[in-house]
């Protein structure tokens, strides 16, 4: 599966500047001690944006959830359907999630509560993106 | 006029506030709606902006009142989710030029403004304060329902229009660009993971599945309520145009489109306007036709604390939604006649009735709840307006019915196993939404 | 020959909404010709039946756009055809379950007849 190619912006550069050297980085404001994502310009928590940093994650989370994708809106996946579309929770802060297609996994069966590790894949334009797989 | 949009002192989104200081004060007395189509056909006269015009005529109608009388109107300005002009498409100037447009050209075709109304309606000479209300009729009726009981206006109309176009919902745009800016491939919704509108609703509803035992085979006798009451709306599309009854067997075998969410548990995009008039309760008292008080409204302003709300976070934030209502209207669950909660995606109405705690059910007790008898004969109606599901995406269906039902001017849809005397509508999201309560009196 | 067409109705069949170009006649022609007929399509299956018998069409089956392979188990035919107006959901689904396919254009020609 490819993705649409990613332009980075002024927010989420660190982001995936990060991915592009096989890192995965979230913003954390040190302050409350708390990740977030998606990153914002101020914390969630704390509103400020004085104490936004980038910290470097483990790269390990679980399955938190899934659905399956049957019908696509975006059409650069469209000829991949149906495809896995599951919320990974970080093993750092389960709260906080990321978007996985769960590369190797079979399509509806997806074993919620997995752990999983961070991989990156190249996009339409060459970005790097986080995936994540299944520990086997 | 400059109209802005509702400054959020208008709504109530936090608990502890008490009884709405203008219970009882505001009243609905008319209602309006623009025939429904599927698509728009390009031509000026079935424009988002002439069928605007429509609803608001009608209500003012049914209201009996003067235009002249009229000197406030509220209104979403958005008229799509997910049908937005597409870039670069060549904008038909001579449906501009059929209307007094504004400096937008879109303006009365994919979008609405308070100006092109007033432009484009001669009739309302005395409108002095238009407001917006945006993010659906929900939001509208809030800010239209505040500014009434403020003083801000007397005699008010609302109003919400959809547009709909050519292609499918959401595929445009974005969508079918091959590159994303940063921050929108990692925002919440539709994302670089191709992640279809009811997706997240998906998720939360699979969620509770596994945490309460529950099956998604459960869904079809409410799909069936909500489809029959639907073409017992005249005002619907479903009705309107395809009256097909949707059996269980029809929507158990319908195909995914965000498994667990099926095409079904989808609403249809479809173009419609409609609008209705508030005035105060003591105006109210002698107009044509039986006035509808509101005692409260309630906003939910919940955020999720990462890309989508998990079940927790659903639950806890309906079951707030659900304090606010009756705190401010000053009733409590058991006072309540009927419901008619947002369904446009259906997998997520059990949230916000498990929230309002209808009928006593606690979380976990929706679906079982959906296998008695929820029919408008019953005794525990469900969402007797039929909703999105049962009439297409209006997101307003459910407000008029509240307010047919009270007047006795539901139909064929009447619920004849209560008395509907105090019914509750809102949405859309049961994170993030905005929540009426309306009346047969005042108190 | 044992020979399969299933017809996707919106966008497809003159009933369909928006109308196709593909008429009922045609239909009916073609399945007095011994071909099996049905319809895959969005629509409800009650709603499905409904067009077929307010036509008067005795059709072999209705079933929802996934429910191709299960047409294709159901009856043994030589060769399937799907004719429909979408890409994803009509050309796609039809190859995928072992139909031919034909665009609703493509199909006025009754090229199954050849």
């Amino acid at each position: 599966m490819v993705k649409q190619g990613v332009v980075p912006d002024e927010l989420s550069k660190p982001f995936w500047d990060a991915a592009n050297e096989g890192r995965l980085e979230m913003q954390n404001c040190s302050a409350c001690d708390r990740l977030q994502n998606p990153p914002a310009e101020t914390c969630s928590q704390c509103k400020s944006a004085d104490n936004l940093e980038w910290k470097v994650l483990s790269g390990k989370g679980k399955i938190y959830n899934y659905g399956v994708v049957y019908d696509c809106p975006v059409r650069l996946l469209q000829e991949d359907q149906p495809f896995n579309l599951a919320v990974i929770t970080l093993d750092e802060d389960s709260g906080i999630q990321m978007y996985s297609h769960l590369p190797g996994t079979p399509v509806d069966e997806v074993p919620v509560g997995a752990s999983v590790e961070v991989i990156f894949e190249k996009s339409a334009n060459g970005q790097m993106i986080p995936e994540w797989q299944v520990v086997s | 006029m400059t109209t802005e949009n509702a400054p959020a002192s208008m709504y109530r989104a936090t608990e502890g506030l008490g009884v709405w200081e203008h219970k009882g004060k505001v009243a609905a007395v008319g209602i309006g709606h623009s025939p429904t189509v599927r698509r728009w056909d390009g031509k000026p006269e079935n424009s988002v902006g002439a069928n605007s015009i429509l609803a608001l005529r009608k209500a003012i109608e049914d209201a009996g009142v003067d235009p002249a009388d009229i000197d406030g109107l509220v209104l979403d300005p958005v008229t799509t989710t997910g049908a937005h002009w597409p870039p670069g498409q060549e904008i038909p100037m001579d449906v501009v030029n059929h209307w007094n447009p504004t400096d937008d050209p879109l303006d009365g075709i994919a979008k609405l403004s308070a100006e092109w109304i007033l432009n484009n309606m001669p009739e309302l000479t005395n409108v002095k304060f238009t407001m917006y209300g945006q993010g659906c009729m929900s939001h509208a009726i809030v800010v239209a329902a505040q500014a009434v009981g403020e003083g801000r206006t007397h005699t008010c109309l609302v109003l919400k229009s959809w547009h709909n176009l050519e292609g499918r919902y959401n595929q445009s745009g974005i969508s079918a660009q091959d590159e994303v800016p940063g921050s929108f491939a990692l925002a919440p919704g539709r994302t670089l993971w191709g992640a279809p509108g009811s997706y997240g609703t998906a998720l939360q509803f699979a969620e509770y599945c596994r945490k309460y035992g529950k099956s998604h085979d459960m869904m079809a006798p409410f799909m069936a309520n909500s489809r029959r009451n639907g073409l017992l709306f005249p005002e619907g599309y479903w009705a309107q145009h395809r009256p097909e009854q949707l059996e269980p067997e029809d929507y158990l075998n319908a195909r995914w489109i965000a498994k667990p969410a099926n095409l079904f548990d989808n609403d249809i995009p479809i173009m419609v306007s409609g609008a209705y008039l508030f005035t105060t309760s003591e105006r109210a008292k002698d107009m044509k036709q039986k006035p509808v008080y509101i005692l409260n409204h309630a906003s939910s302003r919940g955020t999720q604390r990462s890309v989508l709300p998990t079940l927790d976070e659903v639950e806890a934030e309906t079951a707030e939604t659900g304090r606010k209502i009756y705190e401010g209207a000053g009733i409590t669950a058991s006072d309540l006649s009927f419901e008619n909660m947002y369904d446009g995606f259906a997998l997520f109405h059990q949230f916000h009735i498990e929230g309002l705690r209808y009928r006593g059910m606690q979380n976990g007790d929706a679906l079982d709840f959906y296998q008695k008898d929820i029919s408008i004969e019953g005794p525990d109606p469900i969402l007797p307006s039929g909703g999105n599901i049962g009439s297409g995406r209006s997101r307003f269906w459910m407000h008029t019915d509240c307010i047919q039902q009270i007047q006795g001017r539901a139909g064929a849809r009447a619920l004849t196993g209560v008395k509907p005397e105090i019914g509750v509508s809102g949405g859309p999201m049961p994170m993030g939404g905005n929540f009426t309560v309306w009346s047969a009196t005042p108190d | 020959m044992a020979i399969l067409i299933s017809f996707d109705i919106d966008g497809t069949l003159e009933v369909g909404d928006p109308p196709g170009v593909l008429t009922m006649e045609l239909v009916r022609k073609t399945q007095e010709a011994g071909i099996l007929v049905g319809s895959c399509s969005d629509r409800p299956l009650s709603s499905q039946r409904a067009i077929w018998e307010q036509h008067g069409i005795a059709y072999d089956f209705a079933v929802s756009k996934h429910q191709l392979p299960d047409v294709k188990e159901r009856f043994e035919a030589e060769i399937y055809y799907h004719i429909g107006d979408r890409e994803d959901l009509d050309r796609q689904y039809a190859l995928a379950a072992g139909f031919e396919f034909f665009w609703p254009d493509e199909a006025l020609s009754e090229p199954w007849l050849k």
